[in-house]
């Protein structure tokens, strides 16, 4: 009894530590302060009383979530806070079967209670709307600052502005699953079948989340509208010259069991859209129309790291870090690790390799918060499935080993499937089930 | 007293273990967790084949097969590919050492 007492305590100092350090001022005087439940905060399994090192995490995806979980699992020595907008995360994974009708969002569901009670996380749910980068500071909506010797950015991504869009909902892009995700399942059950009604979808330029993505929802909605729209067409319009990626499998699928409701247009970059007829013009001045539009536009980092001064990857779109460890290239922004879609490196934006960076990161930071370096040669590696039906799946797979700077894809493991099948289809439910039990429970 | 000085004792060396774990990290851990995202974190599910607590030369075993292509093209062999020896057999040891 009287060891918990203290680590109640402990714990409760440790937490009051970090507002008040952060000149956030008292809380509970504060209307619209974030949220730090302790009553879900664990009793930490402590077994010091010195001081540790604070990480402040930002983003509760893919990364964020497997950062977090990380940094505890593998030492003691780090409190770590977890900061996200939403205290529930829908996952991206799985969410083109929600426009199928063969999941619900709420199977994607997934929560912070495990990384609370089980590696005592503190989580803050709010908004963050400035990083001091040097100074190690985040500042929150409610002007709460958060302060810590470290800072893991995993905001994902935002979306270029599509012109004509404006605040229109009826082109949603359903790349960030939730209520955009719902929108368009609701717009392509309630079209209208058969020729001449049409959907259309878009595939931005590289780099963009998940490489095989947009391929793979394309494939799944023809296979919808074949058995739900007799006649309808799906129209593609991929910004790129080429199939993206794993274009064996997603080639033969275009062409050929999906060749009578799949039109595949590339060199098709999106020049502006019109809502109100549902049309849309390509930068050669070719105009479209769909019943439905799924516009997914181009992307960049998530808006903070432009908001921090991090995005100084070539095009200005991304977060140029330090492979060995994630560390921010920009000059002075070395505290500061950006993992994820983010991120500017040779690996893809998607989910399984963001947790492998979790890692990577989570490991560097312990070791270097302990006097250490990083891990001289880390691997990490990207594994997926991909739905080519609404029964069968295709997989895709690369693993970069550390050289010379860079995550360098070993060529014998950059590999698609030879084939689809039921079987690979089931395998993807317990691929699904592993990553997300390994990033958030 | 002897109980008071017994659990004293406990929590010391629980101290030693966890700054131990801290400061040195694990030979083969990082390189392993490659294999968390399908095999569960430690290795020990859910997902496919549990991997925690087998031994270590199963595993390499398994891995080496894998990697010469006698078990297929499948996304095993294609992972199994990208590792040297030295970074398979700090991987199945690593695996082995968890209970």
């Amino acid at each position: 009894m009287e060891r918990r007492n203290f680590l109640n305590a402990a714990s409760a100092g440790l937490a009051a530590s970090l507002l008040a350090a952060c000149g956030g001022g008292d809380p509970t005087t504060s209307d619209a302060r974030p949220v730090v439940d302790r009553s879900k905060t664990p009793q930490p399994v402590t077994t010091s009383t010195t001081a540790k090192a604070r990480v402040i995490v930002i983003g509760g995806g893919m990364g964020g979530a497997t950062v977090a979980k990380y940094l505890r699992l593998w030492g003691d020595a780090i409190s770590v806070t977890l900061i996200e907008r939403m205290p529930t995360y829908t996952s991206n994974i799985m969410s083109s079967m929600v426009l199928s009708g063969q999941r619900t969002l709420g199977s994607l569901s997934y929560n912070y209670d495990t990384l609370r009670s089980k590696y005592g996380i503190s989580t803050v749910f709010g908004e963050v709307v400035a990083v001091d980068p040097v100074g190690g500071k985040v500042t929150m909506a409610d002007k709460t600052v958060l302060v810590a010797d470290r800072i893991v950015m995993a905001p994902g991504i935002s979306f270029d502005t599509v012109p004509g869009l404006g605040t229109s909902d009826k082109m949603p892009h359903a790349w960030q699953a939730g209520p955009q995700t719902t929108l368009l399942a609701n717009q392509l059950k309630a079209m209208t079948a058969g020729f001449n009604h049409n959907v259309v979808l878009t595939i931005p330029k590289t780099p963009y989340r998940c490489p095989p993505g947009p391929y793979e929802r394309a494939c799944l909605i023809a296979d919808w509208l074949r058995v739900n729209k007799p006649g309808s067409k799906l129209i593609v319009l991929d910004a790129n010259l080429d199939f993206v990626t794993e274009k064996d499998n997603f080639s033969r699928a275009f062409l050929g069991i999906h060749g009578n409701v799949i039109e595949y247009h590339t060199d098709a970059e999106i020049f502006e859209v019109n809502p109100a007829n549902m049309s849309l013009t390509t930068t050669k001045g070719i105009t479209y129309h769909g019943d439905v539009v799924n516009m997914i536009p181009r992307q960049r980092a998530g808006s903070l790291i432009a908001t921090a001064g991090l995005n100084n990857a070539p095009d200005g779109r991304f977060a140029g870090v330090n492979v060995l460890s994630y560390a921010s290239t920009v000059s002075g922004a070395d505290k500061v690790h950006i993992i994820g879609d983010s991120s500017a490196t040779t690996q893809p934006k998607a989910g399984h390799i963001a947790n492998q960076e979790a890692k990577v990161c989570a490991d560097a930071i312990s070791r270097i918060l302990s006097g250490g370096s990083p891990d001289p040669a880390p691997v990490t590696n990207s594994a997926c499935y991909s739905t080519i039906t609404m029964s069968q799946a295709s997989w895709l797979t690369a693993v970069f080993q550390y050289d010379g700077g860079v995550m360098k894809p070993v060529l014998a493991s950059s590999a698609a499937s030879p084939d689809w099948n039921q079987g690979n289809f089931d395998q993807m439910g317990t691929w699904f089930k592993a990553l997300m039990a390994d990033s958030f429970a | 007293m002897h109980r008071v000085r017994f659990l004293f004792m406990g929590l010391a060396l629980a101290a030693t273990v966890a700054s131990a774990q801290t400061t040195v990290g694990q030979p083969g851990r990082l390189l392993a967790s490659n294999c968390f995202q399908c095999h569960g974190t430690n290795g020990k599910g859910p997902g496919f084949d549990s991997l925690a607590g087998k031994s270590s030369s199963e595993i390499y075993k398994e891995l080496k097969e894998f990697q010469s292509g006698k078990e297929g093209n499948g996304i095993m062999a294609r992972h199994a590919m990208a590792y040297t020896d030295a970074q398979m057999q700090l991987i199945a040891n690593w695996f082995a050492s968890q209970k």
